[in-house]
């Protein structure tokens, strides 16, 4: 998967969530919870989507690493290779 | 039915055992003369407007992936908190109506309560931590007795498991839900919504057992195993979660050894004490012109000092709730117009008139106290009995047959169960008895107690 194409897997998750989500003016360096509304119990879908979709275990030590779309990037990149 | 489909929303395998032909426990339904009748539902607290995220109800829906504007929400009219000849007390789903009616019948304590609200509202209600009473924290701001009584007279009715005080952790929850956020129904009735939950949990894969109750729960070393149904089938599973009550969950242990494990605590300490009788009247609309139209609750008091505990006669008249389930804005109006009563009731008394040999003295009770019940009723709102079209009550004793809650005990245990874990690693606890009150509360503690434990772990 390209960069783009896990941000973009990662912003579909989120719509998915919330399907009022704003986009436009995110900023991929900050915090998604915070610019988006998120909350805790929201975060934990996307883990769990994540793990629905590509069978990636994440474990709970691992979560802050999921805190902005370019850590997300980060982190998904090298265990979303094969997919 | 919370918890189990958001396990199954993310492909886990699910089953869910009810003991009972149908579902939603204490929020259920029945049929009588071809018209559907609700067993629980008066109105369901946490009302938000869908751009509040964050509040108890929108997190729910999202929880379990269903959608908001899929639901038509009617929000109640108005309800009132009524001490006759003394004081009243209006609130609505707009807390400042609640704060303008303090300023204007308290005026002395006006200052006071805000002040109190603000202390509340920095209060998260479940952290683990000792029990603190209520009524002490309530008074330790407000001077006026009868005001704090009017305070705690809908709380407790619609959720406290504890006599006479509560936790303030469970005041907390209950003053945000009630007087806070307020009152609403889904369009049509209970069972629409149940529907509307069961075909979505079936969607994400789950599967479930009616009239399957748990007999037994099988353990091994300081895990759970599986469970002994009625009819004697075992089914393994790698959690479980218990929603039929802790004092309910407690019982399931086949031997005295597991089930002190499960809780020290013997069954009449962790038995809530407070159960009730209700009235639900069909009245034919008509006649029923005098009747409130712009209440959809009304919480009375007549006695000196509201007390919320078990009472000595079978029937505490001298309180109770008056619903009027078709006073929601944007209902549908029809000819026959439903009113509920519940009553604060001793389930002894009741139980004992229930098992006696002459089986004609339960039913001569029940009519002998609905009709002093009528009575009381008819002086607050107008008299109504003259024009009932039919009418059905439930006492302790029928709580208690259809729900399994020892005691009739519809709110569950004192003793809450805060981060639902048990002595058994994979057992969780979840509903009333984890802490979380009322429709919208019970099935966020399902769901936060999957996400918590399971989901986190698996």
């Amino acid at each position: 998967m390209t960069i783009n194409e896990i941000k973009n897997v990662i912003l579909e998750i989120i719509q998915d969530i919330d399907d009022e989500a704003d986009f436009t003016d995110l900023e991929p360096s900050e915090a998604l919870r915070d610019q988006l509304d998120l909350d805790s119990m929201d975060f934990l879908d996307i883990v769990m989507e994540l793990r629905k979709r590509y069978q990636i275990q994440i474990p709970e030590a691992d979560y802050p690493q999921l805190a902005t779309l370019d850590s997300c990037v980060n982190y998904l990149m090298p265990r979303l290779e094969a997919a | 039915m919370a918890a189990g489909i958001r396990f199954a929303r993310f492909g886990q395998k699910v089953l869910i055992l009810e003991k009972h032909s149908k579902i939603g426990g204490l929020n259920s339904y029945y049929h009588r003369k071809g018209r559907l009748l609700e067993t629980g539902l008066h109105a369901v607290s946490n009302f938000a407007p869908p751009e509040d995220k964050h509040a108890p109800l929108n997190r729910l829906l999202r929880q379990l992936k269903i959608p908001r504007r899929n639901l038509v929400l009617h929000e109640q009219y108005s309800s009132e908190i009524l001490f006759p000849d003394r004081a009243s007390l209006c609130f609505s789903n707009d807390f400042s109506l609640l704060l303008k009616q303090i300023t204007k019948s308290f005026p002395d304590s006006a200052k006071q309560f805000e002040k109190m609200v603000a202390e509340l509202d920095q209060y998260d209600p479940f952290l683990p931590r000792p029990k603190i009473s209520a009524r002490e924290f309530v008074s330790s701001f407000l001077q006026d007795r009868l005001l704090v009584e009017m305070l705690f007279c809908p709380l407790m009715f619609y959720g406290a498991s504890q006599e006479d005080d509560m936790d303030l952790s469970q005041f907390v929850i209950l003053f945000r839900a009630i007087l806070q956020e307020g009152f609403f129904r889904p369009d049509g009735t209970i069972k629409d919504l149940l529907d509307l939950l069961l075909t979505h949990y079936k969607s994400f894969g789950g599967e479930i057992e009616l009239t399957v109750g748990v007999k037994e729960i099988l353990t091994e070393n300081n895990k759970v195993s599986g469970v002994r149904t009625a009819a004697g089938e075992v089914i393994l599973c790698e959690s479980l979660i218990s929603t039929a009550g802790v004092p309910e969950t407690k019982k399931l242990f086949p031997t005295s050894d597991t089930a002190a494990t499960f809780s020290k605590l013997d069954g009449d300490q962790i038995s809530g004490r407070l159960s009730f009788i209700e009235s639900i009247y069909l009245l034919d609309k008509s006649a029923c012109e005098s009747l409130p139209k712009d209440r959809t609750i009304i919480f009375f008091n007549l006695s000196e000092k509201f007390s919320y505990h078990r009472p000595d006669d079978a029937v505490d008249l001298n309180s109770g709730v008056i619903c009027f389930p078709g006073n929601f804005q944007g209902n549908k109006e029809e000819d026959i117009v439903q009113l509920r009563v519940t009553h604060i009731a001793n389930y002894d008394k009741w139980l004992h008139a229930y098992n006696n040999d002459d089986k004609t003295l339960y039913p001569a009770m029940k009519t002998q106290w609905v009709e002093k019940s009528k009575k009381v009723i008819g002086k607050i709102i107008g008299n109504y009995s003259e024009n009932i079209v039919y009418e059905d009550s439930f006492t302790p004793v029928t709580i208690e047959r259809y729900t399994s809650r020892s005691q009739g005990a519809v709110y569950g245990s004192p003793e809450k169960i805060k981060d639902g874990k048990t002595n058994f690693e994979n057992l969780y606890i979840a509903g009333t008895d984890q802490g979380y009150l009322g429709i919208v509360g019970s099935m966020l503690s399902g769901v936060t107690m999957v996400n918590q434990h399971i989901l986190n772990k698996s």
